[in-house]
């Protein structure tokens, strides 16, 4: 542990921007889109997620076994209706939503920028960063996604994590941050 | 069965123990004299043993209150089953501490430690004094006429790498935690050499700075603070810790409750009557609430002066040269040590009441990494100075943050959108649509309470505004906030994790917006400021922690 307290910028710092030449400041941040196939496959996860439920409401209302009261009946229709509605608004808040999750990689952090009406911005520097993780559902393998976490000493509340990555892309960060010259390197 | 797992004990020994162990002071101690062989604890563990097993019996209590109540209506049908019954349970207790005492061995060999426990789950744990990041004695009061300790080892890495020896003699735990600690800096002063020569350090001149630094360790040792019971006292009426209490108590509610009634009853007060509102004058009824509210507080602040006392008797915070040693407890003696590089934030914490008595909770933070694995006794991680005088806290402030200006930097508020956002927006119309349902169902007269609490809230979010600032400094970052209290946060901005910079759609039309940063105690948010001034907050400590490359631990 080093006694210096000063804030001198070392003259060889740099954070430019991986893909274009810009002031290390978050504002004029260089963001890529995640892949357009996380749009698409949520959209019809949403969808028949929607479906799959209004089935069971209207299997409910109308099947053979027992019967309903016409008053249940009638209670089970419309929560069937409001599921459809509920769906729907969700598939189109989160298509919308979708398009708009942005990920920037930079020399040394990473952002995550996500939301439609109340948007943030994630930034973890990978200095601090204590492991990667690619974690990959049953439909990501499918369609060849992946998800990145990263943790840091802020704890698992804060795990920064983007989704919807091609999985070399994915792996091919995991590999940047890994063999980034600053981690390891706390002890 | 025993001789089988003696030899196969002796058969680990041989297998495992270097030949050539450097102990340079360890082999000297003449109660403990082949540390570096498996060894067996004090049979006092045994004690620890029955009381965890204990404490583990009421922290499961839900799940075992079935087994009880159906066996207490069988003992009630066969009162003559209860004898056996207890005997075996009891015998089951004893067995089980004994084979937990049996199979709890440590060793030390080479500057590690190794510790193997359980009966059915076999542990073991091996743990290089150099990993070893905190190292804890705790002193149960049942150990105390006896002299002994535990040792409780604390890592870096997760909560379930972490190791205790639950029985050692004090003075031996003593010079142990010394040697760990100061393997330890050893370790990290080898580091920076490390680059120019290795070689240097051969053996000899190791364990000469190994004493060195031992001799030293002891030497510096200073007392910053300490606690009177007047103090604690203070600490127990502004720190109201009954809830805890009380949640403990929860399940006791009604035989409570009774309880009191029928202590009432035998004074010859009749309390149920008393408290039948109807036939009685207002001012009456007034007076009885207030009696009672001012009863109730009374055993309220007693309980919390006794939890005060019970967990801060005898306090001192010390230090030593990069370390800060925080001893307390009546019943357990509690000693929780912190290197100075390891601390994370600095919370220097008023309640109202604390401001009226000119006090101040002084908290120095670590990482919460750890936090999962909750321990009787609490407050682990942190070190707290309860109840010290403003003097006094700025001069430790001082001592572990130099040249910083908690108390002096202006700080700068945040935005009046924070008043418009959380009155006009969203206790508002929650407000006015509860009255027009109240109104709708014809009960009017509960607008009697929800404009009292529409003004409550209000004023709450008005002082809440009115607190929160932020400044820093080339530094530090400091944080205002509180709503009747008022806490202060101090961070050196190279300590950030992580950060975060929020902005709703419509604090992006006014420019607005709000930032976080996590550290490793935790998160901060300073809501509702300047665009310019959020990017300049989050890239400056971006800036910061990736230009200086210091370790935040």
């Amino acid at each position: 542990m080093t006694t210096q307290t000063s804030v001198q910028p070392p003259t060889d710092f740099s954070n430019k921007t991986l893909t274009t030449d810009a002031l290390p400041s978050l504002e004029n941040l260089e963001q890529q889109a995640i892949s357009p196939i996380y749009a698409k496959a949520n959209r019809y996860i949403n969808l028949f997620g929607t479906l799959i439920l209004m089935l069971v409401g209207l299997a409910i209302s109308y099947q053979p076994f027992f019967d309903l009261s016409d008053f249940a009946r009638n209670i089970f229709i419309y929560i069937t209706w409001g599921i459809a509605a509920l769906g729907l608004l969700i598939t189109l808040y989160e298509a919308k939503a979708d398009q708009q999750k942005l990920y920037a990689l930079r020399e040394k952090d990473i952002s995550y920028t996500s939301g439609l009406i109340f948007r943030k911005t994630v930034s973890q520097p990978i200095l601090r960063v204590q492991h990667v993780e690619l974690k990959r559902g049953p439909i990501d393998r499918k369609i060849g996604l992946a998800k990145l976490q990263v943790f840091s000493a802020g704890g698992a509340m804060h795990t920064f994590e983007i989704p919807g990555l091609l999985l070399e892309e994915a792996e091919s960060i995991r590999q940047f941050i890994l063999s980034h010259k600053d981690t390891n390197h706390h002890g | 069965m025993d001789k089988q797992i003696d030899a196969s004990i002796n058969e680990l020994d041989t297998a495992f123990t270097p030949e050539d162990i450097v102990e340079p002071s360890l082999n000297n101690t003449t109660e403990e004299q082949n540390v570096n062989q498996w060894q067996r604890i004090s049979p006092i563990a045994m004690v620890y043993f029955v009381i965890k097993f204990i404490y583990a019996l009421f922290g499961n209590v839900i799940y075992i209150a079935p087994a009880i109540l159906v066996g207490y209506k069988q003992i009630l049908a066969n009162p003559h089953i209860w004898l056996p019954v207890a005997v075996v349970v009891l015998a089951l207790i004893a067995l089980g501490t004994f084979l937990n005492f049996y199979f709890f061995q440590y060793r030390l060999t080479d500057d590690h430690i190794e510790i193997r426990s359980g009966v059915f789950a076999k542990k073991h744990v091996n743990l290089p004094f150099t990993r070893i990041q905190n190292v804890k004695l705790e002193q149960p009061i049942y150990y105390r006429p006896f002299n002994y300790t535990c040792l409780q080892l604390d890592t870096a890495g997760s909560a379930k790498q972490e190791a205790k020896v639950v029985a050692l003699k004090v003075e031996f735990a003593e010079q142990l935690k010394k040697e760990i600690l100061a393997s330890h800096k050893l370790a990290t002063a080898n580091e920076s050499i490390l680059n120019d020569n290795i070689s240097a350090l051969d053996s000899n001149t190791s364990e000469q700075s190994i004493n060195q630094s031992v001799e030293k360790i002891s030497e510096n040792e200073v007392v910053l603070n300490r606690r009177s019971v007047k103090d604690l006292v203070i600490h127990g009426l502004t720190n109201n810790r009954i809830w805890i209490f009380i949640g403990g108590m929860a399940p006791f509610f009604e035989q409570i409750g009774r309880g009191i009634v029928d202590f009432f009853n035998a004074l010859g007060i009749d309390i149920e009557n008393l408290l039948t509102i109807a036939d009685k004058p207002w001012w009456q009824i007034g007076l009885y609430a207030l009696t009672l509210t001012f009863l109730v507080m009374l055993a309220i602040s007693l309980f919390s002066v006794a939890g005060s006392i019970i967990s801060f008797y005898n306090y001192t915070l010390s230090k030593t040269a990069d370390r800060y040693i925080r001893r307390s407890g009546l019943l357990t003696k509690h000693e929780v040590s912190m290197r100075l590089s390891r601390l994370q934030m600095v919370v220097r914490q008023q309640d109202w009441l604390d401001l009226l008595l000119k006090r101040i909770n002084l908290k120095f933070e670590q990482s919460n990494a750890n936090m999962q694995d909750f321990q009787p006794g609490a407050q682990n991680n942190k070190i707290i100075v309860p109840s010290i005088k403003p003097e006094q806290c700025q001069e430790l402030i001082a001592d572990v943050y130099p040249k910083n200006q908690l108390m002096t930097i202006d700080y700068q508020g945040i935005s009046k959108h924070f008043l418009i956002r959380n009155i006009l927006y969203i206790i508002t119309p929650l407000v006015l649509s509860l009255s027009a349902f109240v109104l709708f169902i014809d009960k009017a007269i509960a607008l009697y309470v929800i404009v009292p609490v529409f003004a409550l809230l209000s004023v709450m979010v008005i002082f809440r505004w009115l607190r929160w600032g932020f400044a820093s400094d080339e530094n530090y970052l400091y944080i205002r906030k509180g709503m009747f209290g008022v806490d202060y946060y101090c961070f050196p901005r190279y300590k950030v994790q992580q950060t975060t910079f929020k902005q709703s759609w419509f604090l992006r039309k006014r420019q607005l917006a709000s930032v976080r940063f996590v550290l490793a105690a935790g998160g901060q948010n300073i809501p509702f400021i300047p665009q310019v001034q959020a990017y300049q907050l989050i890239d400056n400590a971006l800036f910061e922690v990736e230009s200086t490359r210091k370790s935040w631990m």
